[in-house]
């Protein structure tokens, strides 16, 4: 059926959604760099159901070869009832009177109980393969996709800050769904039809090799609809998808900025562009759903010719004797089945391809370079007070200009750091360096006089703590993620954690207490509630040095003041960095880094920096502009 | 589903499509009676010529077949794709068109996939009536008819194979649906999983949790394999089963048959033909059980598309509109303003006031949930009041068409929102006409013109949605946006919150040195005192009540809840000497 041909069309809308097996008509355009590379590769991955694997061949093919020579069988069968039928008339037209043609039933009972055993060894074959090949495809995608998953450990936050995540994703599950479709269905598919396709010429040889030519004649037509018509469909398909994932951007974009729309009377036009599109849309999809359902007919109609003359041909020769009634008949059901397995091979083509160009990108994230773990020869520094130094840092990211060239500092325990800056100034940067997301390009970066390099991240991140606007927080139990913060947390740790930054207030107001499952848009809770449960996760972590953004955004005073107070708190005798916002804060710093344009430009505290008359004095008297005295 | 096709295709094209659909189907059903005359009176009688015949009536036969088929997919694929076009064009207009409220009641999001995955739904389900739906009752009467003129006696071997066929499909259906079901949400975890680990990549290496993400993932992948193996090992007995379902009705066809033949009850001709129309008749019989499985899901999306049409805006056009008069100067009143969202059992204002002048500025602040953004959003009658009235110049904003109003208003939503295409459409977006000039000048106000100087100027490409663009220069880059519409009342939504204090400052210096921004009344919603400290009055929000109005100084003195907000922000000490 052509209309399952395109089912896979019928979720272009979510890239993460469509689902299920069964490659649908690949769009052209989606080919694979090194294909056969790629094959193999994939079925290194299945070497483990080796011999599962040439079971399920040998049974497809088996149960095709049944399958493929019960028509010629069946045929006997009706010779009988012919050879019957006519020594009956000719019997009758000797003058004979009789009841019943002489028809050799005992004949055809052998012939037919020969036939139920073929059919159903077949289909229990071809039970069994199926089944076999679930279990092999689904544990094969299951061990790719949790590959995918282990490596998501090991790349370096770089990778992450240059690939989208919608790219990531649609690796991780378009691709990975193609996969799984591709060996659940189209593997067998490509055996069986390749079987049906030699096997059906092979009887139709075996029974006239003349009705056989006949037969051949038919599919040079069917190669030209399936190599004319259906690459032009396909054609009609890639530009159906590309203005429908156009469309459905104007739609995502209007109706989320639908009060942008609305206040600046912008509906008229929004709506000729969208119908623009939505023509442009319906030229592609009409002609692509017309082309591709006329595949169908096609073959039917090619089918038929080939059925009409080997009808022809063979009824004259039945007439003539020289062949039996059956096999005709037979010969007749192979002319109605040859088409099939050209056809699907022919689909099958395009989704293997599409399957292998998607098994690449797959292996492309595997591929990437993880981390690398380069220790560096600089001397542990024993008798350092500081908790943390940086000295001659240099840094940049990749590709990109030099931030830091030589940056130093000396951090005691217990001091609070501020970094103020204005908005984009790249206070993150300082982030990613503490905790080694990235690391330094020159210079060392020293914990407690040991060089960050030279230990392990998991064994350096154990030392910090973050709190950050973004609040992460993942799909599970409140408890669950307050144990987030460190594993061997007890139930009373992270109880304590809870009261110190207020959170324990409002969840025993949730009805499921710290059983409450937060949700992926986390509307049962509110933002600031999110922020308080960040302060907490950090309070279970109890780390030495602390990493806190201040910035609170769309929270009430309420709750603000809450986070102030927990803050506060979990601030208290630890060293700090704070991204802050709050003009007490930066003026109890014993140290602010002031950047801009990603580097740091002034360093020193409150007063020295103000004397210093430069960036920050700026920054700082900016804020009473408007002449009003808070 | 048939109420969502109405008047939105073409009745003769339906009509066109089931004739051309009904001559394929009777042609289809025509071969096998021409197969088994071709064997009965001419390969049995030996009748060479009329087998010649009877062969090129065939081939016609097929061509008119093909021809049939021809016009009725052109129709179907014309027919659906054209429902499918009009649908979404019919969404997408009411859509726009709809206020907050009603936008309110269905989400975005559901909005979003109703216009597309509802509507390709519909689409695809409607090609597939045009041809299978009709098809397969079509044929299974015909093939029915044929197939008892045949040989009434065989027929009875269908009412054996057809329960059976029923029954299976059936028990399949009864345990592959829920698993089906069931994959969908596992899908879905499984994505929000691997999802949660890259938004929360940094957080989860800074805890060192990898391990747990890496079994939390597991722990959905595994569930979901084994949901997945347990679904196609069902369907894995599908497709051999009903190959030897058919196969056993052939079997049975010849062995029946072959009694009736040797009895001299039926010529062998006509056994051949019946097999035929066997085939046909289980073939549909299979078809319509495929298409019962597309109805629920399709009319799942007809109800919700339909649920968009039912909506009806509660936000009225005057009858008779009132005129702006082009050279009154700006004003803005809020006269009592009682309002309450739709439902709700407590007005979510109540007795706001405020009166501005041209060159004011209003600001209001508050709590979350104070009631701030509400307010702004009766300003461009995005909702109406309940009692009192918004006044913009001097005209009630409900007694003046709303392409009227909206023109007096620019507004800065509290999310901006850009759209892809190029800087300077999105600038030109409310004022078609403003030169590049003037569009460099709102962006000097907005403090957007360093960084956009610094890209591709005007031509700066904008991603979808601005993600190429940090939140704070979004924000900026939306209030250049406004500046460039010339308007009567600026609103800012809490636009300033994403940028830092300096910025903030600069940003609302500017503002009040513009000329045009000068003859116009200036709404501000902020969080930060320092952001709204300046404005000629202040409205101080709790919980829908106003609680204060006045200037800085005045709240200051004597409005404890204003005072309250300012101790919050800048009390010294307040977050390290706990």
């Amino acid at each position: 059926m052509s209309e399952q041909n395109n089912r896979s069309n019928s979720h272009p809308a979510r890239p993460m959604g469509g689902h299920g097996p069964g490659g649908g008509m690949a769009l052209p355009g989606e080919k694979a760099k090194n294909f056969w590379g790629t094959v193999g590769r994939l079925f290194n991955y299945m070497a483990k159901y080796r011999i599962a694997l040439v079971i399920v061949m040998i049974f497809a093919v088996g149960s095709q070869i049944l399958q493929v020579q019960t028509p010629k069988i069946l045929g006997k069968a009706t010779t009988e009832l012919f050879k019957g039928v006519m020594s009956g008339t000719a019997m009758q037209k000797a003058g004979i009177a009789m009841k019943e043609y002489p028809i050799d039933f005992t004949k055809i009972e052998s012939i037919i109980m020969t036939v139920i055993m073929m059919y159903v060894a077949s289909a229990l074959l071809n039970f069994i393969m199926q089944f076999m090949m679930t279990r092999i495809s689904q544990e094969t995608v299951y061990r790719l996709r949790r590959e995918m998953k282990a490596k998501m450990k090991t790349l370096p936050i770089n990778y992450y800050d240059t690939h989208s995540n919608g790219d990531i994703m649609s690796r991780a599950i378009n691709d990975m769904d193609n996969i799984a479709g591709t060996l659940q269905q189209s593997l067998t598919q490509l055996i069986q039809s390749t079987v049906m396709f030699i096997g059906t010429l092979w009887m139709m040889l075996t029974i006239s090799w003349q009705l056989t030519l006949v037969a051949i004649a038919t599919i040079p037509l069917s190669l030209v609809v399936v190599g004319v018509v259906a690459p032009r469909s396909q054609r009609f398909f890639a530009a159906q998808q590309k203005s429908l994932g156009l469309l459905n951007n104007q739609i995502e974009e209007n109706y989320a900025g639908h009060i942008i729309n609305r206040s600046f009377n912008h509906e008229t036009q929004a709506i000729s562009e969208f119908n623009e599109e939505n023509e442009r849309l319906y030229a592609a999809s009409w002609k692509a759903q017309m082309i591709s359902g006329l595949i169908m007919p096609l073959m039917t109609f090619i089918n038929n010719l080939g059925y009409v003359f080997v009808g022809v041909l063979g009824g004259i020769q039945v007439a003539n004797g020289s062949m039996s009634l059956g096999d005709v008949q037979a010969f007749l059901q192979y002319t109605q089945q040859f088409s099939q397995p050209i056809t699907q091979l022919a689909n099958l083509t395009n989704t293997i391809q599409a399957t292998v160009a998607s098994a690449e990108r797959v292996f492309e994230v595997l591929d990437e370079d993880d981390m690398t773990d380069d220790q560096v020869d600089l001397p542990d520094v024993a008798a350092s007070k500081d908790i943390l130094t940086m000295a001659h840092v240099k840094f940049g990211y990749q590709g990109k200009d030099l931030l830091m060239t030589d940056y130093n500092l000396a951090v005691k325990p217990g001091q609070m750091i501020a970094i103020v800056g204005p908005t984009g100034a790249g206070k993150t940067t300082i982030i990613n360096l503490l905790e080694r997301f990235y690391d330094v390009a020159g210079g060392s970066i020293r914990l407690k006089g040991v060089d960050t390099r030279n230990m392990k991240r998991e064994d350096l991140r154990r030392h910090f703590a973050m709190v950050l606007q973004d609040t992460w927080l993942f799909t599970g139990t409140i408890y669950d993620n307050l144990k987030y913060g460190r594993e061997d947390a007890t139930h009373d740790e992270i109880i304590a954690a809870a009261k110190a930054a207020h959170v324990d207030e409002f969840v025993r107001q949730l009805p499921d207490g710290y059983d409450t499952v937060l949700n992926e848009e986390a509307s049962n809770i509110s933002q600031g509630q999110r922020q308080l449960l960040t302060i907490a996760r950090a309070f279970v972590a109890d780390p030495e040095i602390l990493i806190l953004d201040e910035a609170t955004s769309s929270v009430d005073t309420r709750t603000e003041l809450h986070i102030q107070h927990a803050m506060g708190r979990l601030l208290k005798g630890r060293t700090s960095f704070v991204v802050a916002h709050r003009l007490s804060t930066i003026r109890d710093a014993d140290n602010i880094l002031v950047m801009n344009h990603g580097s740091i430009v002034e360093t020193g505290n409150h007063d020295q920096l103000m004397a210093k008359q430069g960036f920050y004095a700026d920054l700082y008297n900016s804020q009473f502009t408007g002449n009003v005295e808070i | 589903m048939i109420k969502i096709a109405k008047n939105r295709v073409s009745v003769w094209a339906v009509i066109g499509a089931v004739l051309f659909m009904i001559g394929q189907v009777v042609t289809n059903l025509y071969l096998p009676n021409l197969t088994s005359d071709l064997v009965n009176d001419g390969v049995a009688k030996g009748d060479v010529s009329y087998i010649w015949s009877v062969g090129g009536k065939m081939l016609l036969v097929s061509l008119l077949a093909v021809i049939f088929a021809f016009g009725n997919v052109l129709l179907a694929a014309r027919t659906s794709q054209t429902l499918g076009k009009n649908l979404r064009r019919d969404i997408y207009q009411k859509v726009l068109n709809m206020s907050d409220d009603e936008f309110d009641q269905v989400g975005t999001s559901s909005l979003i996939t109703r216009t597309t995955n509802d509507v390709i739904q519909i689409q695809n389900v409607a090609m597939v009536a045009l041809r299978m739906m009709i098809m397969a009752p079509i044929t299974l009467i015909g093939a029915s008819f044929m197939a008892y003129q045949k040989d009434a006696q065989l027929t009875s071997i269908f009412i054996v194979v057809i329960p059976i066929i029923v029954v299976f499909i059936g028990i399949i259906m009864y345990f592959a649906v829920p698993l089906f079901k069931a994959m969908q949400t596992k899908t879905d975890k499984l994505n929000l999983v691997f999802r949660e680990g890259l938004t929360g990549v940094r957080v989860i290496r800074a805890f060192v949790r990898d391990n747990f993400e890496q079994n939390r993932f597991d722990g959905v992948n595994r569930d979901y394999t084994n949901n997945a193996r347990k679904v196609f090992s069902i369907m894995a007995a599908m497709f051999p089963v009903m190959t030897l379902v058919m196969s056993g009705t052939n079997i049975a066809i010849t062995w029946f048959g072959g009694h009736l033949i040797a009895n001299q009850a039926m010529p062998i001709g006509n056994m051949i033909a019946f097999m035929t129309y066997a085939m046909q008749i289980l073939m549909s019989f299979m078809m319509l059980a495929m298409v019962f499985v597309f109805i629920p899901r399709a009319q799942a999306s007809a109800d919700r598309i339909q649920k968009v049409f039912d909506l009806k805006t509660r936000i009225l056009e005057p009858k008779d509109p009132k005129k702006f008069s082009t050279d009154e100067p700006a004003q803005l009143d809020f006269d009592d303003v009682v309002f309450r969202y739709h439902g709700a059992e407590k007005p979510a204002l109540i007795d706001v006031h405020a009166h501005m002048k041209a060159g004011q500025t209003l600001a209001i602040i508050g709590g979350t949930g104070s009631g701030k953004s509400t307010l702004i959003n009766l300003i461009p009658r995005f909702y109406d009041v309940e009692q009192g009235a918004v006044r913009v110049n001097g005209l009630n904003v409900e007694s003046v068409s709303k392409h009227d109003l909206q023109d007096q208003i620019a507004l800065v939503p509290q999310k901006a929102v850009l759209f892809k295409g190029s800087l300077r459409d999105n600038l030109l977006y409310g004022n078609a006409q403003a030169t590049d000039d003037e569009l460099w000048h709102a962006l000097e106000i907005a403090q957007a013109a360093d960084f956009i100087r610094e890209s591709d100027g005007l031509d700066t490409f904008v991603e979808q949605g601005g993600d190429n663009f940090s939140g704070g220069q979004k924000q900026r880059l939306a209030i250049a946006r406004a500046l460039v519409k010339k308007a009567s009342v600026y609103i800012f939504d809490d636009s300033f919150s994403a940028l830092d204090f300096k910025t903030d400052a600069l940003l609302r210096q500017a503002l009040r040195q513009d000329k045009t921004v000068n003859q116009a009344i200036i709404v501000i919603v902020g969080q930060r005192v320092s952001t709204v400290a300046d404005a000629d009055q202040i409205i101080v929000l709790e919980d829908g009540k106003m609680v204060g109005l006045g200037t800085h100084q005045e709240l200051k003195e004597n409005n404890e809840v204003y005072r309250e907000i300012v101790d919050s922000q800048i009390k010294e000490g307040s977050a390290s000497n706990e």
